[in-house]
């Protein structure tokens, strides 16, 4: 520790602070726009509200879209929640078999499961809708938790078996010479080990869930059960000029991320930290 | 409680490895039975097999007088502590150590009372709303210890449960659980590589080379009757000395000729071992503990040898002395050696070219300085013989 703060380090730090400012702009725009009074939209288009405008916000949410705000809001937790959790479930019980069961089924069932990751799934739009109707349930909930799950069910396995290969087994055997059954060793001892994983797999598929527009205007524009980013959509289609309000309903949109993302977040770390070791 | 027989029990892995042969072992109960040997001898693969963790290619194993063969590892009724203690991080030491006895849906109360009561055993108490992460390893390997004991199981395996263990704390857990398991009466079955383990701990130890069983008995027994010149070499520390030397007949006896100096047999020696005289014009491999060889005065000398080194230990020196004569080249004896500790002489012990070193155990207040040649007298009631060919001892 003996590295002297000089004229490289600062010009290091000025380059990332430079970057990080970067970042934040689109940020500081949201923002200011969401709390600016209406007459100041074009005229101070830089400045920060020199009297944020609380207003905005109610006012948005007052809405009367169809589906409301909050149908949008409940809708798109329940789609990314119900998805990410079949996900995790499913998905780590899969991959605890196929990374624990020797033999040639394991591997192949586990590069198919790789290929998944390869394909675009934009590409099974079409075959899908058409599946769907079939099955009579275009424009539910269902439908689209299926699709996700389908979708990130390859990522998911991916990640899981990785990290179970590299679990030692001893913790397995001594709870099965402890005459524990398969589904305590797992639920109890395997995937409370698997959770570094876990966090990663909620925030990665649960981000692009809650983001995803295009296939959710697809599958759900015009129906009741939209989701946000698309209800925000039609929320820019009718009020083209008011931005200050549009901004508002996408700040509204990103809060429940946030939060989640501060929570985990410390999940993860102390999963992270925690380890593997006895 | 419970026996364990292992009879003709054999392991091939898938792949071909073959880690156990014909291994026939009848593990009394109560018994405190230790599996030693060098790395990848097969110890672990016996082990797992017992617990039910590894398939069984050949023969049976029964506890109690139940074959275990195609039992499932939970309903063997064992405990096993691994060599890392697979404690589970996540929970508590209190969990950890009720694990079993929630695997087996025990009442809470009951779970309560016996963790507490394996926890006080253990001087855990104070730590059981700890996680393992927080904990020494001396402490980690005490939990694993009472996640074993909670359950009163019919045995307890063991694999080496102190390799993970400083110097010092290792001394001190090794008569820990010696105590434990004599308190307890629980039939134990702890496998370990370090020869001095085995020899402190086990009633009984089983010596095993390359998945074969070389010999099991007593601990003083193997020592002092070793079966053949592996055991020999392996058991002990510093390792036996080992030349070689031609037997030639002399009158009623015998004597062992080495390059220059030839060794008079006992009649004692002679008497016990009638199938010498088969040997008669032949090399033997001849081996003696460092203990019994003893530096003496000029006239009861039978041996001569040149000071090399002298290592003071305190309550004993080793003098590292030379002899003119043929090692013993044996894979036995170099494998036994490489898996020593503490045994600072090569592999086949020469010194200089057609030399061999021996060790002398001695009192560290005799003066001897490098260089010197001094006279050894050998203990020949601890004299042991070897068949070169075979490896086997001379007791017939
Ligand atoms: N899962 C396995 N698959 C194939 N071969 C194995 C497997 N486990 C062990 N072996 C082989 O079986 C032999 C015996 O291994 P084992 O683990 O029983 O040795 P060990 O006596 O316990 O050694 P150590 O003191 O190093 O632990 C070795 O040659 C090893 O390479
Ligand atoms: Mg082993």
């Amino acid at each position: 520790m003996n590295k002297r703060y000089t004229w490289r380090t600062f010009g290091h730090e000025l380059v990332m602070l430079v970057l990080a400012a970067g970042f934040c702009l689109p940020l500081y725009i949201l923002i200011s726009v969401a709390l600016k009074p209406n007459d100041q939209l074009f005229t101070k288009p830089w400045e920060f509200p020199a009297q944020p405008d609380w207003g905005n916000f109610s006012e948005a949410w007052g809405e009367r879209t169809d589906p409301t705000l909050t149908q949008s809001l409940l809708s798109s937790a329940i789609i990314t929640i119900s998805a990410v959790v079949i996900l995790i479930v499913t998905g780590s019980l899969c991959s605890y078999v196929l990374a624990r069961r020797p033999g040639r089924l394991s591997n192949l069932l586990y590069v198919l499961f790789l290929l998944g990751i390869i394909v675009p799934f934009q590409l099974c739009i079409v075959p899908l809708y058409v599946g769907f109707r079939t099955a009579g349930i275009t424009g539910t909930y269902l439908s689209m938790i299926i699709l996700w799950v389908g979708v990130f069910m390859p990522l998911t396995v991916f990640l899981y078996t990785g990290f179970v290969r590299q679990l030692p087994r001893d913790y397995e055997e001594s709870a099965r010479v402890d005459g524990a059954g398969i589904f305590r060793i797992f639920f109890r001892v395997v995937f409370p080990l698997l959770r570094p994983v876990t966090g990663t797999v909620a925030i990665m598929t649960g981000l692009f869930i809650w983001n995803d527009f295009f296939a959710s205007l697809v599958f759900l524009g015009g129906t009741q059960n939209a989701t946000i980013p698309v209800a925000i959509y039609s929320f820019v289609g009718e009020y083209l000029t008011k931005w200050n309000l549009v901004f508002a309903v996408v700040i509204i949109a990103l809060a429940p991320l946030v939060i989640f993302f501060v929570l985990a977040q410390k999940q993860m770390i102390r999963g992270f930290a925690g380890g593997i070791r006895g | 409680m419970a026996t364990i027989s292992l009879s003709s029990v054999g392991k091939v892995y898938p792949g071909g490895t073959r880690a156990v042969s014909d291994l026939n072992l009848d593990i009394e109960d109560g018994e405190f039975m230790v599996f030693v040997g060098p790395s990848g001898c097969g110890k672990t693969t016996a082990l797992r097999m017992v617990a039910g963790l590894e398939d069984i290619t050949e023969g049976t194993i029964s506890i109690g007088d139940r074959v275990v063969n195609g039992v499932d590892p939970g309903k063997r009724d064992l405990a096993m502590v691994f060599q890392n203690y697979a404690l589970y991080p996540h929970m508590s030491i209190f969990e950890n150590i009720a694990f079993p006895l929630r695997a087996r849906h025990m009442a809470k109360d009951e779970i309560r009372s016996r963790v507490e009561r394996a926890a006080g055993l253990l001087g855990l108490t104070e730590y059981l709303r700890r996680k393992p992460r927080t904990l020494s390893g001396g402490q980690r390997q005490r939990v694993a210890m009472g996640r074993a004991i909670v359950r009163e199981p019919q045995a307890f395996l063991m694999d080496e449960p102190l390799s993970n263990l400083d110097a010092k704390l290792r001394v001190q857990m090794r008569s820990e659980i010696a105590n434990l398991q004599k308190e307890l009466g629980i039939t134990t079955v702890y496998v370990t590589h370090d020869q001095v383990e085995a020899m402190t701990m086990g009633r009984r130890i089983a010596v095993m080379r390359k998945g074969v069983l070389q010999q099991e008995g007593p601990p003083q027994n193997v020592y002092a009757h070793p079966a053949n010149i592996f055991v020999a070499a392996f058991i002990g520390s510093p390792g036996m000395n080992f030349f070689e030397a031609r037997v030639e007949r002399c009158e009623a006896s015998y004597q062992l000729h080495l390059r220059d100096q030839v060794l008079s047999l006992e009649p004692g020696v002679v008497r016990g071992r009638p199938s010498l005289e088969a040997f008669v014009g032949r090399c033997v491999g001849v081996g003696v503990r460092p203990e019994n060889l003893a530096l003496v005065d000029e006239s009861s000398g039978s041996l001569r040898a040149r000071v090399s080194r002298v290592e003071v230990l305190g309550a004993e020196a080793l003098v590292y002395a030379d002899i003119a004569a043929k090692a013993v080249v044996a894979d036995e004896v170099i494998e036994a050696a490489d898996s020593g500790e503490g045994d600072t002489r090569a592999p086949g012990s020469t010194g200089d070219e057609g030399e061999v070193t021996l060790i002398i155990r001695t009192d560290p207040s005799l003066e001897i300085d490098v260089g010197d040649r001094i006279p050894i007298s050998v203990r020949q009631d601890r004299l042991h013989l070897f068949d070169i060919g075979t490896g086997m001892a001379i007791w017939t």
